[in-house]
């Protein structure tokens, strides 16, 4: 039984990481979803997509790590809006935290649109493993950056692929906020 | 033993059907479908008996236009000869086409805020409580209406273990409506209703089963937030019969502006909590912040404030005041926080916390536990790499016992490559009444490594001992075991 669950084990890991090179499997599409932000206000993928790539932030009040990835691309967010992009913090707090939610968010001075997903579809939707864990999502509505976990120093190189993301759209006739 | 025995044909069965659709599926849509998912594997090897457990969980995800295949393959295999092995196959299937979603097999649901039905996964705490059966959802303008129908099963795990608390073939049927009505965006006002029914395998027969209803309203203006829900329990009581009846009120609110958040609820529950022996099927909400609950929905009475403050962009302020105890007042937790960050200097991060508990008949044997825990952490990115350092210190007062603990720690790591963590936590004496409860041990050095192998792929390594304690999530609590041994976390995404 061991053997079997040693040979198991190794196969998982093979798949997983042969499954994880970009090279080899195509970009994914992103799972289209319909949530509700704190103030109810209903938030479309589909919708938002038409206007510029989307970027989701996994974290919850809980997450010391996921907190500290919002705080420090905090300062980065004007910038990041200006390249037509919209930033979603997707909450994984359970429906009773969500007076909590919005009073913790407005009380850091978030400018993110803070979903809710209090049975976190979205959570499984996209396989989220760890948290936090961040998607960029292109107009094609492909995945095209995934980042797992934080260390200081990310919020850098997440910003510097937001800025790759839509200089590659520059001479992309479909993108339409460089139009 | 008869329920083990059909879970162990049933997840053959699952096993071989996965298998089989895992192989043909992108063989016959190759060219249509979407794979993807994800992967957790774990080692735990203790060192003073040599024993491990190696876990994993692997999820899959197959996308056909509106139809999602979902499956998740799960084993634990433990060496503790008193210790069972679990694994076992969770798949769903779900249409989604708005305004219509239907989902069969297993899923999970909350109805309002959780007072009549709160079937919930946390992953992180790694508590499962799930249903297997059919939910089917239809939205029209601002009306949400949701029917289910299922079996609930509660898989937990605590000392150092996975254990079924409950997988029965008891019944949940249920149905949510929510709609809002078309107002003014300054104004808003949602209302709720709800029914749930739970026929179970104990009821003295098929009329006795139980009932949980009730309904909610949440009205905004401008920056303020109120919600209310009021649930009623009517069933038995368990083992001698009867009519069993209860209550659950829950008031919640917020006022929000700009670099200001506060919040306040207050909550009263009868006998609204429903379940069994370490389960439930509601989970009532908890004011405390670190979860616990005195027992879940049953006799409690309790209120929570909090204040978010940001005075400029570099300092933020947080507080919380939270309590819960039982009506009479003989058990209880009251909960004091406090937290400053300043972020004055660029790439310089500093945060103080103060934390105080008190805990009445809540950690058995101790009757009053009281925790004034203060804590500093800094952090400062070099660019190349950061450095991070931080101290607590817990004074501890046990009855008539005084003891502290105390843990500092250091982490060097460079941003998308890898941290490395060396902790040192120590305990100064044990009192001699409460070394059943903490063990012996007074000291847990322990070393980490985070390394991200790719964007995608994250690997753990930790070599030491973790002192254990009561961890709690959403009002479920367990004590964990403390640990010394090596840890190995593989966590993928694909």
């Amino acid at each position: 039984m061991k053997k079997t669950i040693i040979t198991f084990f190794i196969l998982i890991m093979l798949i997983t990481l042969l499954f994880a090179d970009e090279k080899i499997i195509t970009l994914k599409d992103a799972p289209s979803f319909t949530l509700y932000d704190v103030s109810g206000k209903v938030v479309i993928l589909d919708s938002l997509i038409k206007k510029g790539p989307v970027i989701m932030s996994f974290w919850a009040l809980w997450c010391k790590m996921c907190i500290k990835e919002l705080d420090a691309l905090k300062p980065y967010y004007a910038e990041i809006e200006s390249l037509g992009v919209t930033f979603l913090a997707i909450s994984q707090d359970k429906a009773k935290s969500k007076d909590e939610v919005k009073s913790f968010s407005a009380g850091h001075k978030w400018q993110y649109q803070i979903v809710l997903d209090p049975e976190n579809k979205l959570r499984k939707s996209y396989n989220v493993q760890v948290m936090p864990t961040l998607f960029i999502i292109n107009q094609d509505k492909k995945i095209v950056f995934t980042h797992q976990g934080y260390k200081p120093g990310d919020e850098k190189k997440i910003v510097q692929k937001i800025h790759e993301l839509t200089k590659k759209c520059e001479g992309c006739k479909d993108c339409e906020h460089k139009k | 033993m008869k329920v083990a025995k059909i879970v162990n044909i049933r997840n053959k069965v699952y096993w071989g059907l996965g298998l089989v659709l895992f192989i043909i599926s992108p063989l016959i849509f190759a060219q249509s479908i979407e794979l993807s998912g994800g992967n957790t594997v774990g080692y735990w090897l203790f060192v003073d008996s040599l024993k491990e457990h190696i876990e994993d969980k692997l999820k899959l995800s197959f996308t056909y236009n509106n139809i999602t295949l979902r499956g998740l393959f799960f084993f634990w295999q433990p060496s503790l000869p008193n210790q069972k092995r679990l694994q076992y196959i969770d798949y769903n299937i779900e249409y989604a086409n708005e305004p219509i979603n239907i989902i069969y097999g297993t899923y999970y649901t909350t109805f309002g805020r959780g007072l009549v039905l709160n079937q919930f996964l946390d992953e992180d705490f790694k508590t499962d409580n799930s249903i297997y059966g059919a939910k089917a959802t239809f939205k029209m303008f601002n009306n949400e209406l949701s029917a289910l129908f299922g079996k609930p099963r509660n898989i937990f795990f605590e000392e150092n273990a996975y254990k079924i608390k409950n997988d029965t073939t008891d019944q949940i049927r249920g149905i949510n409506l929510e709609t809002k009505l078309p107002l003014p965006d300054i104004i808003g006002l949602n209302i709720g209703g709800r029914y749930v029914r739970y026929n179970r395998r104990t009821d003295f027969n098929a009329r006795a089963f139980t009932e949980l209803f009730g309904g909610n309203i949440e009205f905004t203006f401008g920056a303020y937030q109120g919600y209310f829900e009021y649930a009623r329990h009517l069933g038995c009581r368990p083992g001698v019969g009867g009519r069993l009846t209860g209550t659950g009120l829950l008031f919640s609110s917020n006022l929000t502006f700009s670099g200001l958040g506060l919040a306040f609820q207050i909550m009263s529950y009868d006998t609204i909590g429903f379940g069994g022996l370490g389960y439930r099927y509601n989970e009532p909400p908890t004011p405390i912040k670190s979860g616990i609950s005195v027992n879940r929905g049953m006799n409690e009475f309790g209120f929570g404030t909090s204040i978010n403050y940001s005075a400029t962009d570099f300092l933020n302020f947080e507080g919380n005041y939270n309590s819960l105890k039982t009506h009479a007042k003989t058990e209880g937790i009251l909960e004091q926080i406090f937290k400053a960050k300043l972020n004055a200097v660029e790439n310089l991060e500093i945060t103080g916390l103060i934390e105080r508990t008190v805990k009445d008949k809540i950690e058995l044997p101790v009757l009053k536990k009281t925790e004034m825990k203060p804590s500093v952490e800094a952090t400062y990115n070099f660019e190349e790499f950061f450095l991070d350092g931080s101290y607590e210190h817990n004074f501890i007062s046990a009855d008539t016992s005084k003891y502290y603990e105390h843990a500092f720690s250091v982490s060097i790591g460079k941003s998308e490559l890898f941290q490395f963590t060396l902790r040192y936590e120590r305990r100064n004496r044990i009192p001699n009444w409460l070394t059943s409860k903490l063990g012996t041990e007074k000291s847990w050095p322990m070393a980490e490594l985070s390394l991200d192998i790719t964007n995608k792929h994250n690997l753990r390594v930790r070599v030491g001992g973790e002192k254990g304690g009561l961890v709690c999530s959403g009002g479920v609590c367990r004590f964990e075991e403390p640990f010394k041994g090596v840890k190995l976390v593989l966590t993928s995404i694909f």
